[in-house]
């Protein structure tokens, strides 16, 4: 993956309908006004990187794609957020049947301290995706797949899910995600806490789970976002400063602020 | 470019040699470690001796002198009317068995040639417990085909004789002893030179219920120790749910708002409440208001549930802050509800955590006197309450009361009992830290 060169990049780019339409996004953490008019289109089959400083509303905008700003007190969400053309801050939205089609990865890999198979098998499990046993052990199996790490753990499902080691951890937990059958998948820093070679398999699965999500992913990683992505979103102080293909980008951007992050003069 | 705030160049040093400063540092530390060391050695000898002094006061309660000797159950004595029929021989009060016992005594004395200079009847009468009579009349009312047999009989001594061969009453102490004599002493060393009077442990300490204050050697924990075990029994039912449910709804649920805060702090305040004011609640609530009975379990329970609940309460709270918030998201994030993030993954990681809080505060209840005394629970109780529910409601007493109880007593040997119920006491707590270490092991899971 880390080889694919550029053309074969943006040959594959922006096939996807939109998925997530956000219009005029807002979000206060109490007082602050910690995002600002964002707007933007997440393509389906397309992986679509939030890149900015930090502190700059990356994770709080990822966040609020699957509500998991509801859960904080002080936050505070306004404007338009259509999944598939339904507001997702509908009042009738019940946030968990949300969660269910839109995944989380966290920035720490953070497995149930549980076993392996639970862990898969609790998304499936509350939301009732696997009726029988068999089911269950096949979803388990085919998450475990996707997810890369089927070989690693098929002769230990039985063992905690803590026990792995950081980047099994992180792909048990896209696994986790993947088990729902969700469309979207968010990933927040998905490799902030791995080492390169870990890193380097998470960038790959990513790259393959684009054939059926829409992936969005959090980077502080330019080179990040220019392996991963087809789609770059620049945020700075609250605002989306650009949004174009990665290419663009990353070679010809529009905006002063986005050139000088990109050559490493604010970040 | 050289920094002009840094000092120019230090002269080089020998790292060989210390300088004074270090040498300080190094001085204060080892100060330091020598006084947390010296409070640890206070502490343990603190610990150490309180100890040695209950044990050495307390061991002996678990030891009993009784005489075994050979009794004839007269017949004309225990059923002068010579029908066996036990509904007549309860008539016959528990004296004429004391003059059976007496009678025994007095022939084994003969039979074993054993010569004591000044033995009075009275001495003779007093050398076995009062218990002994009741015992006996109990077992023949029980099993009328003993009447007229002869039997090897085996009955508790008075406290004094019990003292004797404990060595807590002397020749010397008895010669001043009204409730005994040097005569009573001389035979009881001849009787546990041959072998009738023997000392062994001492199951009714454990089991039987109080004693009257003529008769320590035959008081018992039974009742407070079942007493406390009913009330233990109501605290966690009751103490365990409401304390983890309050804990979840304000840990988990409640909004951060004024009210919240209110509650918050009160239940600290709550905390630090004196536990006597919980039991003039209970007394104003329980007994006064609602008309529950006086000295009854339930009602102890329940002053010691809500004494309880704080202690659950932070202990919960704070098991539940220490699960990582990282678990919540990655529960909500695969879509769980709030419900089932808290009872799927929170709450059984905060487990060794809340059980051990909940052993604790069972722990502090357990121990708790000055509440129970004002419910009414000092009150002397002679019978066993009947199994629960129904024995919520019988009159009990409890294991630190019954201590207290048997500490205010006049005689001395109340003082050997006191001291025997602390180790008790002491033994169930003991036995109570260890589970809430065993389950913490248990239950310890990484993340
Ligand atoms: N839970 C929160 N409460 C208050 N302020 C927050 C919270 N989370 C984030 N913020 C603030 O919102 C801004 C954006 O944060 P975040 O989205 O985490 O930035 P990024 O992920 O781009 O580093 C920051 O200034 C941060 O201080
Ligand atoms: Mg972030």
């Amino acid at each position: 993956m880390n080889q694919m060169t550029q053309a074969e990049r943006s040959v594959q780019t922006g096939t996807g309908d939109v998925k997530f339409e956000c219009r005029d996004v807002q979000v206060w953490y109490g007082e602050k006004h910690a995002l600002k008019d964002v707007g933007v289109d997440i393509l389906d089959k397309t992986v679509t990187a939030f890149i900015g400083p930090s502190g700059c509303g990356k994770s709080t905008f990822l966040r609020c794609l699957n509500r998991m700003n509801d859960t904080i007190p002080a936050a505070r969400v306004g404007g338009q957020m259509l999944l598939d053309g339904e507001d997702i801050y509908d009042p009738r939205v019940d946030p968990v049947q949300l969660r269910a089609r839109v995944g989380m990865v966290f920035q720490k890999p953070n497995p149930f301290p549980k076993s392996i198979y639970d862990n898969v098998a609790y998304g499936p499990r509350i939301h009732g995706l696997a009726p029988t046993r068999a089911d269950l052990d096949a979803v388990v199996e085919k998450s475990l797949r996707r997810a890369a790490l089927w070989d690693d753990v098929k002769d230990r499902l039985d063992d905690t899910g803590t026990g792995l080691s950081g980047g099994q951890q992180q792909r048990l937990c896209i696994a986790r995600a993947i088990a729902t059958s969700p469309e979207v998948l968010l990933m927040d820093e998905p490799c902030s806490a791995l080492d390169p070679i870990a890193t380097a398999q998470i960038e790959e699965l990513i790259d393959e789970l684009r054939d059926r999500y829409s992936v969005v992913i959090v980077t502080h990683s330019m080179q990040q976002a220019a392996r991963v992505s087809q789609k770059t979103a620049f945020f700075h102080l609250g605002h989306l400063v650009e949004y174009a293909s990665t290419d663009d980008i990353f070679t010809s951007p529009k905006d002063p602020r986005t050139e000088s992050y990109i050559t490493g003069r604010i970040g | 470019m050289s920094d002009p705030a840094m000092p120019a160049a230090r002269a080089r040093r020998s790292l060989l040699k210390t300088d004074p400063g270090t040498s300080r540092r190094n001085a204060a530390e080892r100060r330091f470690r020598a006084y947390g060391a010296a409070a640890v050695v206070v502490a343990m000898a603190a610990l150490a001796a309180l100890m040695f002094t209950v044990f050495r006061d307390g061991a002996s309660a678990f030891v009993q002198a009784r005489a075994t000797i050979p009794v004839v159950i007269a017949a004309d004595v225990v059923d002068p009317d010579g029908n066996r029929d036990p509904a007549e021989m309860a008539g016959v009060l528990t004296m004429s068995y004391g003059r059976l016992l007496d009678q025994a005594l007095t022939r084994e004395i003969e039979r074993r040639n054993i010569q004591v200079e000044g033995l009075t009847q009275r001495d003779i009468t007093g050398f076995l417990s009062a218990q002994a009579r009741a015992d006996l009349r109990r077992a023949v009312l029980a099993d009328p085909a003993l009447v007229g047999q002869e039997i090897e009989w085996r009955m508790m001594t008075s406290s004094r004789v019990d003292g004797m061969l404990k060595g807590r009453v002397t020749r010397d102490t008895a010669a001043r002893d009204a409730k005994t004599s040097v005569a009573q002493y001389d035979l009881a060393m001849a009787l546990r030179d041959q072998g009738v009077v023997r000392a062994g442990f001492n199951w009714r300490f454990i089991t039987a219920p109080d004693g009257s204050d003529s008769r320590p050697e035959s008081a018992g924990l039974g009742v407070a120790i079942l007493g406390s075990l009913y009330m233990m029994l109501i605290v966690l039912v009751l103490a365990l749910p409401i304390g983890v449910a309050a804990s979840i709804w304000l840990e988990e649920f409640a909004p951060k708002n004024r009210l919240t805060d209110v509650i918050e702090v009160n239940i600290s305040n709550l905390a630090a409440v004196p536990s006597i004011v919980f039991g003039i609640l209970g007394l104003a609530a329980f007994i006064n208001f609602v008309g529950l009975p006086r000295s009854a379990p339930i009602v102890g329970g329940l002053v010691l549930t809500l004494m309880t609940l704080p202690t659950i309460i932070i202990a919960t709270r704070a098991a539940l802050k220490a699960v990582p918030p990282s678990i919540r998201d990655a529960a909500l994030g695969v879509g769980a509800s709030r419900m089932q993030t808290v009872f799927h993954h929170v709450l059984p990681l905060a487990m060794p955590g809340i059980l051990t809080g909940t052993i604790l505060g069972l722990a502090q209840a357990l121990g708790e006197t000055a509440p129970l005394m004002l419910i009414g629970m000092v009150a002397f109780v002679s019978t066993y309450p009947s199994a629960p529910p129904q024995g919520l409601l019988d009159p009990a007493s409890a294991l630190p009361v019954q201590i207290y109880n048997w500490t205010q007593r006049a005689d001395p040997a109340f003082f050997e009992r006191a001291s025997g119920a602390i180790i008790v006491l002491l033994a169930f707590l003991l036995a109570m830290n260890l589970i809430a270490i065993w389950l913490r092991r248990k239950f310890e899971r990484r993340w």
